[in-house]
């Protein structure tokens, strides 16, 4: 077959097809949403038996996609590495449970931050639920990855994690395809007894967990990805480097012929290949450790730097740096070499300011929180407003300085609960669409029982409009609902239109509820601006759907 | 053969679809390439760039390193700014001269193309005044492209055909437009190297190429050389300020005196 250019996204999509997946579940964070996109769209334009969905949150999604293995089928489940702390709970019981269908979990790091709240490496989750992971370093390897990780997940009964990064996942090249599998035919296990984790049956999983490490390891020990070339060429020990996923991108580029100088063992594949790295030890008079991310091997390479065996450098080290993200230049430094002089141009730095991202023109978010701000300016100068994560969040930078905390998906109501029950009398907050149905109802059933004196702004634009303009659960009408099924008054459930024509009723409305000790959801509904042809698609789809259910029957 | 090119903007300006009419021709030529580009909150008003590294080996890093890059192609001149420190000394800046202000602080217009139009190896358009010759404004972002065609390491018939391919299913006058805005900014440029190499100094050059109403097709020899001659006299630099600040545009034929 031809080769095509692929994000590594697109491969990761394209290799889960071609692996025979029944189905597939995300929910949407930058830089893992292109991968159900783009299963989406393959699927649709060719006609594919590949269903699932845009699931409400990341937990769901992994328990739809442990429904399908449990089924006999092969699925795949995307998220940023945040989502799977949302998805940790399934994720951890499925690795004891064991899979029956082949189940992949693609996890998009962002070392660098540049659209998360932090970095966290997700190779230490599959560590910690004693799971493989396989870590592409490009395109091809993406695809191929996707393709083994499902074989390894039927071979072994294990889920296998898939870790990108986002210089790999927003990073295109070209791609070979191979011949597609087919889809396995659904069928139940005949014990059905180590799906119930029961503590008995729990014991029996995992030990059967703990009996796989083996079988783990001598894979990983075997993957021809981790990779050791020993230099036997004199007695005089050589210096070794051991290299994992992306990193070796830039090492390549770094190091170009001197790599020859150095032994080196590449790791594409977890549990770490122990006899390897041990191999790569006894060769070298020190070595340095690259990847993209934490310093997870390193730490227990160097036993967290305690190690005196042999010279350990890396990021615990400090000779890379600890935080962001690595780049052929980060690794020229660290190896003591010079870097190109770029073009040198008088006064460059006088007349180049930050272009940070900001809330579209005419953004529904804008109105909502130049109304809120007007208000509490009158009523309550010192109010705090709880902020929650999305395109909203652009309002806490100024001139609208409308927030003043974002932590993770959904928090925003919780921590205005606990700002009330830390003795501030009322608290604010604001969540999207998106978020209040990905993990905004409980918290605001906490707030309905104890009739907190909150003050919920639900933004309801009807979209996820940060990562691209992706389906939200509920809108509109279906957002009131939800809202008074949590036990929400009706009459402190009011639905406001955030533009600077209906300006005196949102600002008069928030005064009323202001006034109002107790918890009230005023819902600023007007659609997203730049999203609009999207939320009318969606919406026909969603019509579609409600009117002919055997259409996902 | 390794080529490192930078392609900036800002969020909504059409930076990634530039990118991706770039990889389909280079996948075309037959050669290797490699392009990140940044996805999520920057995409909201905020600075874009993509990465297209292009090479006849495969590449192996997604990141351009420091002072390596063989040119910035950028659709707005203070973002083509921003990836100067990826630029080789002898690399080419290749860029629209509309400024896109939408940040409290951007920086004064005069002193801002001041530090621009010191550049070496500049083509700078005024891509806006192009593409309405072309047909249509939205093509703003084709006149640059069209501008670094030269430049790249493979054919612009490549990326004509990209061009075509893409846009085909809006209609034939969007392609024209498209074909007309590529091959204008590919006139202005070849213009410019053109003028470069006979010494005409960059900033002389940076000030009288954006007002300049390039035809679809590469400026007659003799117009060139007329051209050279005009700005190789002493008074280059005050006739460059004078017309810059005129604002009025000029064609090729009418060379000043």
């Amino acid at each position: 077959m031809s080769d095509i250019i692929l994000l590594g996204d697109e491969a990761v999509a394209r290799g889960a097809i071609d692996a025979g997946i029944s189905a597939a579940f995300a929910y949407p964070g930058t830089p893992s949403t292109e991968i159900y996109q783009a299963i989406e769209d393959h699927a649709r334009k060719h006609g594919l038996d590949v269903r699932g969905m845009w699931s409400t949150n990341e937990k769901v999604a992994l328990e739809e996609g442990v429904g399908v293995s449990y089924a006999g089928c092969r699925s795949v489940v995307s998220m940023k590495h945040v989502g799977l702390n949302v998805a940790a709970d399934p994720f951890m019981n499925v690795a004891v449970s064991g899979t029956h269908g082949g189940l992949v979990v693609v996890v998009a790091d962002d070392p660098g931050m540049h659209s998360s709240q932090n970095e966290q490496d997700s190779r230490y989750f599959a560590d910690f639920a004693m799971v493989p992971c396989l870590e592409p370093s490009d395109q091809q390897q993406c695809y191929d990855f996707t393709r083994e990780a499902f074989d390894l997940s039927e071979q072994l009964q294990v889920p296998v994690l898939l870790r990108l990064v986002t210089r790999l996942a927003h990073s295109r090249s070209s791609v070979k395809l191979a011949a597609p599998h087919a889809h396995n035919e659904a069928n139940f296990v005949k014990d059905p007894n180590r799906f119930i984790l029961l503590p008995g049956n729990a014991r029996r999983a995992y030990a059967s967990l703990v009996e796989k490490q083996k079988a783990l390891l001598a894979y990983s020990e075997a993957h021809p990805v981790n990779a050791l070339t020993l230099r036997t060429d004199d007695a005089k020990k050589r210096p070794g480097i051991l290299v994992s996923g992306l990193a070796w991108n830039y090492l390549q580029e770094a190091l170009g012929d001197a790599l020859q100088n150095y032994h080196i063992l590449r790791i594409g594949c977890y549990p770490l290949p122990v006899k390897k790295i041990r191999q790569l030890l006894d060769a070298s008079s020190e070595i340095h450790v690259v990847e993209e991310g934490y310093p997870f091997i390193e730490r227990y390479v160097s036993a967290l730097g305690l190690m005196t065996e042999r010279t350990i450098r890396g990021k615990l080290s400090g000779d890379l740096p600890r935080m962001g993200e690595l780049s052929q230049d980060a690794i020229k430094r660290c190896f003591g070499l010079p870097l190109n002089v770029s073009l040198q141009m008088a006064g460059l730095a006088d007349v180049l300011v930050g272009r940070p991202p900001s809330l579209c023109d005419k953004c529904p978010h804008t109105d909502s929180y130049l109304a809120i701000n007007e208000v509490i300016a009158e009523f309550n100068p010192n109010a705090r407003i709880m902020g929650d994560i999305g395109c909203y969040t652009l309002g806490a930078v100024g001139p609208l300085q409308g927030i003043h905390s974002c932590l993770c998906m959904g928090a925003s109501i919780g921590m205005a609960i606990g700002v009330v029950h830390a003795g501030m009398g009322q608290c604010l907050c604001v969540i999207g669409d998106g978020t209040f149905t990905h993990s905004g109802l409980a918290p605001l059933l906490d707030a309905a029982r104890d009739n907190s004196n909150i003050k919920v702004f639900i933004l309801d634009n009807s979209i996820i409009a940060m990562t691209g303009g992706q389906p939200t659960a509920a809108t509109d009408e279906d957002v009131v609902n939800l809202v008074a099924g949590l036990g929400v008054p009706r009459e402190h459930i009011r639905i406001v239109v955030p533009s600077p024509h209906k300006k005196q009723h949102t600002m008069d409305t928030i005064r009323e509820e202001l006034a109002y000790v107790g918890l009230s959801v005023i819902i600023a509904r007007r659609a997203c601006v730049t999203y609009a042809k999207e939320i009318k698609d969606i919406r026909e789809a969603r019509e579609l759907k409600r009117c002919t259910p055997e259409v996902n029957a | 053969m390794n080529y490192d090119l930078v392609v900036s903007g800002v969020g909504g300006q059409g930076v990634l679809t530039m990118a991706g009419v770039i990889d389909h021709a280079i996948h075309a030529a037959g050669l290797h390439l490699k392009q990140s580009e940044v996805h999520g909150m920057a995409q909201r008003g905020g600075a874009v760039s993509a990465f297209v590294r292009i090479s006849d080996q495969p590449v192996a890093s997604d990141l351009i390193a420091d002072g390596t890059a063989s040119m910035v192609l950028s659709v707005e001149p203070m973002e083509a700014l921003r990836y100067i420190p990826l630029l080789h000394p002898h690399g080419w800046i290749v860029t629209d001269i509309t400024p896109m202000v939408n940040v409290d602080n951007y920086p004064a217009l005069p002193a801002l193309y001041e530090v621009l139009f010191s550049a070496p190896r500049l083509v700078a358009l005024d891509a806006a005044l192009l593409a309405k010759k072309a047909g249509s404004i939205k093509v703003q972002n084709t006149v640059v492209l069209g501008a670094a065609a030269s430049h790249l390491p493979f054919p612009a018939a490549l990326i004509e055909q990209q061009l075509r391919n893409l846009f085909a299913r809006k209609g034939e006058r969007i392609v024209r437009a498209n074909l007309n805005a590529f091959r204008m900014g590919d006139a202005a440029s070849r213009f410019a190297a053109a003028l470069l190499a006979t010494g005409v100094a960059s900033p002389v050059l940076a000030r009288i190429l954006p007002r300049i109403a390039f035809e679809p097709h590469a400026v007659p020899e003799p117009l060139v050389t007329a051209w050279c001659q005009r700005l190789l006299r002493d008074d280059a630099d005050a006739l460059a300020r004078r017309l810059f600040a005129a604002d009025d545009a000029l064609t090729p034929d009418a060379v000043p005196s």
